[in-house]
């Protein structure tokens, strides 16, 4: 016989899930329609009946350790066949929010990601920074803040916010958010694992990391092809904006990474040529999250049987932003109007800036864990391909 | 009566194409009795056609050959004739299709090889209705001299007042007894009541209050507190009641039967007659014998047992895995109840305040049972009381409910679902294996729960879900003075719960006239007992008006015919006395029985009992199925080269003849060798007439008749159980006549089992064809 666990509800951790939107937690009556119908769910140990009644019964180590959470896709099947309107694709979801900001530490920034009423002060963080950073710049004559720059030459944004104060800002910001989720990645993994040796849910004693990394290249196809969404059947439209966001992601990774190349080690300034392969990929990227998260925006207001919450709002709104505040500077840019592209431009940054510092308390956050938590399903036996 | 016989063949339905009518009408003709062939004579011409014979020719016993008897019954009723229904069309033709039947070809006929059954079998069942009107006759109803239209009600509880509420309201004088000094029983001990109405989301303030105003407020109902029924006597419609108060001995006080270690002497031998005589009445010395009336005794009509109950009493170490008796915070759900009406919940121990409380559904120890005399209302308490927890402490109050069954029937659900929304009330299914000390506290673990294998839970208190006994299991309460006891009679599968059968006939006890409700039928919740005693109090009324009409009150409600006896060759062998399902008679000191028609079900158990065959209805008796089966034919080798077998089956008419019916309805198709006769219960199966068919030839018999056991259909609770101890009788007799004993067969089907029913009916056929011919055949 397994060893007794001593229960002990947390009912602030119920009431807290609910505010995200599992407010239908308690209406679970353990039927377990939601696992047998979840199309993804591995048949050792599936989920998320038993996520289910863990939250209800405020278990909330317990459930934030556990891997299933994020081999979630939240695709709806079970919201939509709960027989008691439990909604446990959206309970899952609201856990998943409540654990992105457990593990990221950090608390305070967590809760105020979570909370719309903070929303404007998170806005205010980067103005302020990159204000104060540019005066600062102009104080000891770098003069990278510029609000009426001359020149005989057509201008471009970097005139007005200069390349070097945004990438000086960006890049430690970006390695704060690595930082952020490496902590938390090591927080999740040991409880995960705990959590799966306990429940039997792992085959495997110890982490090996070359495991892991298999693992992971494993499930890499999986992830590109989007074949989880894909096996959803009430929510398979929603795999199409989320590849598309992905991608152009992806993309435009790549394109900040060779620009950023071009200007620190080649010296080649801005702005690069319409005719640069490089400039096609940023456009096309540029173009496909903003369609790629107008669909989101679309699915989620057309889909009335599940919740969305702030925040789910939060991250496809900040996306959309970021798309369409990019794309919008380069056409008022070739438009002429450079004033008004610098000021789109820089509400571009701030957006940036959001995405890059709040990711390991977003929902954003799902890309580190989800992809860790699939892999490992795949490396500990249970099957994630 | 001086009876006029007429036969009537129907040829709608299909009879006319596959029977030949003509010699069917010969059957008739051959008797002397006149014939009439109509189409439909369930059509308004064809019922015109039998009034006007009735009318003109003075015609009274008609012998109607068309449906089974148990359709267009309104249609053939006429009144002041006896008719017998002959079942052709479901029992013959719509069973046995000529498809598989095929009608004989010219050159086949009386060749002294061939033979159509299906026409035999139609032939046949015309003769056994004819032979059967030929000893049967009109009832005459049995009415009492004077009748009481009292009703009484046994306890003063929520049930007990709202039936006698109801009983007032449809115009009866009630009077309600209760054994305390006031009303209001367990209802008047409760901090909150479950909900009783929509939305059934929220626990309700005990009502009791209003229900004794309304019952105040009828001048119909007269309440005597602190009174017991020291005994009820005679029978619906008359009983006499002897009250007295609590604690008190009056020669009224009801005999009770000789315990079984009484019975016998020190060697273990059963005493003589004589013998057991004394000592019986050595037993009761100073109490009235049972059939001496009270003369001071109050008349009732019927009586309502409202009993109640009573929280069971865990034995010592009974529950000690759950700690009950060792720990002091370990509680059952009653002395919870207690606490909570007294005030805030704490600890007994130590008057803490107990802010954690789990709740214990079952009991544990291996199987998934709940605690005895639990149901849903037990789990539907656990949920009330989980409130009170949340009630006390709103901040940091945490129920815990552990069960093996959460049962919330009806929109008692919603009540479920509100609960499961408080977030400091958590539920799991699981087996609670302990409750240990945990320093000041309490440690329950469980396993096999929905949140793992082996949980625990801290506990300041911990409840047990323990049941409602009913009132009947400690004491018989209505104190019958009848020979077969003063309680209900216990068969052994209802735990001293006192119904007749929980499903087909609630309310109906063992004991006609006595009609219980609420918590002494099954453990139950307010609403359930309120709508119990309305419909206890209905039976109640249904009881005295079928009495008044000289009716049977059920099942066989309206049923104008009743037992009667043949005194004169009584053997006072008791037999009827002890075998009546329900009671109904009374033997005196010889032992020669009493009956009380009203008490009686009219099943005929007593007369499947009497040996000397002497008790018969007006239109069910001995003679009328002896004459039913002889009337069969049964063909020998001096008929047909190899002459058909002959196998009666005495069918019971309650599950297994609907079953046939429906059979046939359906076009399933068995055996035409068998001759099928409905009896009232198999119960009230006389083995004389398996003698009479095996001694006219006929290769076997069979009863086909409801499940018994645990699970049992018999609409007089016995009828098939005594029938099969009859049958195991029955293969003695038969093997001292060189008989194979296979010859006899007793089955069992259940009313939707009509696509079971052709092959029962046709793998005893095969059985008995491969024992050969009843070496009696043509003697």
């Amino acid at each position: 016989m397994a060893e007794a666990i001593m229960l002990d509800p947390d009912v602030g951790f119920i009431k807290e899930v609910g505010k995200l939107g599992g407010g239908d937690l308690k209406k679970c009556y353990q039927c377990a329609t939601c696992s047998v119908v979840c199309p993804i769910s591995p048949e050792n140990k599936p989920f998320p009946r038993k996520e289910m009644i863990a939250a209800s019964w405020g278990l909330k180590d317990k459930v934030l350790a556990s891997q299933d959470i994020w081999l979630c896709h939240n695709c709806g099947d079970c919201t939509t066949r709960c027989p008691r309107g439990a909604k446990p694709g959206d309970v899952l979801g609201a856990i998943r929010a409540y654990a992105v900001a457990d593990y990221a530490g950090f608390k305070k920034l967590g809760l105020m990601v979570r909370d719309p009423k903070k929303l404007p002060l998170l806005l205010a963080i980067p103005a302020v920074i990159f204000l104060v950073a540019g005066f600062l710049s102009n104080l000891v004559g770098l003069n990278w803040l510029n609000f009426a720059p001359q020149g005989g030459h057509a201008l471009w944004q970097a005139d007005y916010l200069n390349n070097y104060l945004v990438d000086i800002i960006m890049i430690p910001t970006f390695f704060f958010a690595v930082g952020v989720f490496a902590l938390g990645l090591k927080r999740f993994v040991a409880a995960m694992h705990a959590n799966a040796l306990a429940e039997g849910k792992s085959h495997r004693q110890k982490i090996d990391p070359a495991g892991m990394i298999q693992a992971l290249i494993r499930i890499v196809p999986t992830i590109i092809k989007h074949q989880k969404f894909n096996e959803c059947t009430e929510n398979r439209e929603r795999s199409t904006a989320h590849m598309l966001v992905l991608f152009s992601f992806v993309g435009l990774f790549i394109v900040t990474n060779c620009f950023f190349f071009a200007e620190w080690v080649l010296h080649i300034e801005g702005p690069y040529s319409q005719f640069n392969p490089v400039k096609w990929l940023g456009n096309i990227a540029g173009i496909a999250l903003v369609v790629g998260s107008l669909l989101m925006i679309k699915n989620r207001l057309a889909k009335k049987t599940s919740v969305s919450s702030y925040w789910d709002w939060y991250l496809v709104w900040l996306v959309f932003a970021l798309g369409l505040t990019g794309m919008l500077t380069q056409v008022l840019r070739l438009g002429g109007l450079y004033g008004l592209s610098a000021v789109v431009y820089f509400a571009h940054i701030i957006a940036i800036w959001c995405l890059f510092a709040y990711t390991p308390f977003s929902k954003l956050a799902h890309l580190i864990y989800r992809t860790t938590a699939m892999a490992y399903a795949e490396y500990s036996g249970r099957g994630f391909k | 009566m001086d009876k006029k016989y007429g036969v009537y063949i129907c040829t709608g339905c299909g009879i006319g194409e596959a029977l030949d009518i003509e010699a069917l009408k010969g059957v008739a003709e051959e008797e002397g009795l006149p014939v009439q062939v109509h189409e439909t004579f369930c059509s308004p011409a064809g019922v015109d056609v039998l009034k006007k014979d009735i009318k003109d020719k003075g015609i009274n016993t008609l012998v109607l050959a068309a449906c089974s008897r148990r359709v267009m019954f309104d249609v053939f009723r006429f009144d002041g004739c006896i008719v017998d229904r002959v079942n052709l069309r479901e029992g013959v033709v719509w069973s046995h299709p000529r498809s598989q039947f095929p009608v004989l070809a010219e050159d086949e006929k009386d060749d002294g090889v061939h033979f159509d059954r299906v026409q035999m079998m139609a032939e046949d069942y015309l003769r056994m209705g004819m032979a059967r009107v030929e000893k049967v006759s009109l009832p005459e109803p049995f009415k009492l001299d004077t009748l009481s239209r009292r009703i009484l009600v046994i306890g003063g509880g929520l049930t007990g007042i709202s039936a006698a509420i109801d009983a007032a309201k449809a115009g009866y004088e009630v009077t309600l007894v209760e054994k305390a000094g006031a009303l209001g029983g367990h209802a008047a001990t409760w901090r909150k009541q479950l909900p009783l109405g929509w939305p059934y989301a929220a626990t309700t303030a005990p009502m009791l209050q209003d229900k004794i105003r309304e019952l105040e407020s009828h001048s119909g109902i007269s309440v005597r507190l602190n009174t017991l029924v020291a005994r009820i006597a005679g029978q619906p419609g008359e009983f006499t009641v002897t009250f007295k108060k609590p604690g008190e001995k009056t020669e009224f006080d009801v005999p009770f039967p000789l315990p079984d270690d009484m019975k016998v002497d020190a060697n273990g031998k059963e005493l003589d007659v004589e013998t057991l005589r004394a000592a019986y009445l050595k037993f009761n010395e100073g109490r009235k014998d049972i059939l001496t009336l009270d003369p001071n005794g109050e008349k009732f009509g019927a009586v309502i047992l409202a009993a109640g109950w009573r929280p069971y009493k865990p034995t010592t170490d009974e529950f000690a895995h759950l700690g009950f008796g060792a720990l002091p915070d370990v509680v059952t759900n009653a002395q919870f109840e207690t606490m909570a009406k007294a005030g805030k919940i704490t600890c007994p121990s130590d008057g803490r305040a107990a802010k954690s409380v789990v709740f214990i559904q079952s009991p544990g120890k291996g199987d998934d049972a709940d605690f005895d005399y639990a149901g849903s209302v037990t789990s539907l308490v656990a949920l009330k009381q989980a409130t009170y927890v949340r009630e006390d402490y709103p901040e940091d109050g945490k129920a815990f409910v552990f069960y093996q069954h959460m049962r919330t029937p009806g929109l008692q659900e919603n009540f479920y679902k509100s609960i499961q929304q408080d977030t400091g009330i958590f539920l799991t299914k699981g087996e609670v294996v302990s409750v240990s000390p945990n320093g000041r506290g309490l440690v329950v673990t469980a396993d096999n729960t929905l949140l793992g294998e082996r949980v625990q839970v801290k506990a300041d208190l911990v409840v047990l879900a323990t049941g409602m006994v009913p009132a009947t299991k400690d004491d018989p309460v209505v104190n019958l003075a009848y020979r077969q006891g003063p309680a209900f009679r216990d068969i052994g599968l209802f735990k001293g719960y006192c119904d007749s059968n929980f499903i087909c006939f609630p309310y109906e006890t063992q004991r006609t006239g006595i009609y219980a409700a609420g918590a002494v039928r099954r453990s139950m919740t307010v609403e359930e007992c309120i709508e119990d005693a309305s419909g206890a109090a209905l039976k109640a009324i249904q009881c005295l008006e079928s009495t008044n009409r000289g009716c049977a009150v059920h099942p066989r409600s309206g049923d104008l015919t009743y037992p009667d006896f043949f005194f004169q060759r009584c053997t006072q062998c008791k037999r009827c006395t002890e075998e009546c399902p329900f009671g109904a008679l009374d033997d005196d000191e010889r032992g020669t029985p009493k009956p009380n028609p009203t008490r009686c079900r009219r099943c005929g158990t007593c007369m499947g009992a009497c040996p000397e065959r002497i008790i018969g209805f007006a239109d069910y008796n001995i003679d009328s199925i002896g004459s039913m089966v002889k009337a069969v034919k049964v063909p020998s080798a001096d008929d047909y080269e190899e002459p058909p077998m002959r196998i009666l089956g005495l069918v019971c008419e309650n599950d297994a003849y609907p079953t046939l019916d429906i059979a046939g309805l359906n076009r399933l198709s068995y055996s035409a060798d068998v001759r099928l006769i409905p009896v009232r219960c198999l119960g009230s199966v006389n083995v004389i007439w398996i003698k009479d068919a095996l001694s006219q030839g006929m290769d076997g018999v069979f009863l086909l008749g409801c499940k018994h056991g645990d699970d049992y259909q018999c609409h007089f609770v016995k009828g098939s159980e005594l029938a099969s101890i009859r049958m195991k009788k029955i293969g003695e007799a038969l093997s001292s006549l060189a008989l194979e004993t296979e010859r006899v067969a007793q089955f069992e089907v259940a009313i939707d089992e009509f696509d079971k029913v052709p092959s029962i009916i046709n793998t005893f056929v095969e059985s008995v064809e491969a024992l050969g011919p009843n070496p009696f055949k043509g003697f």
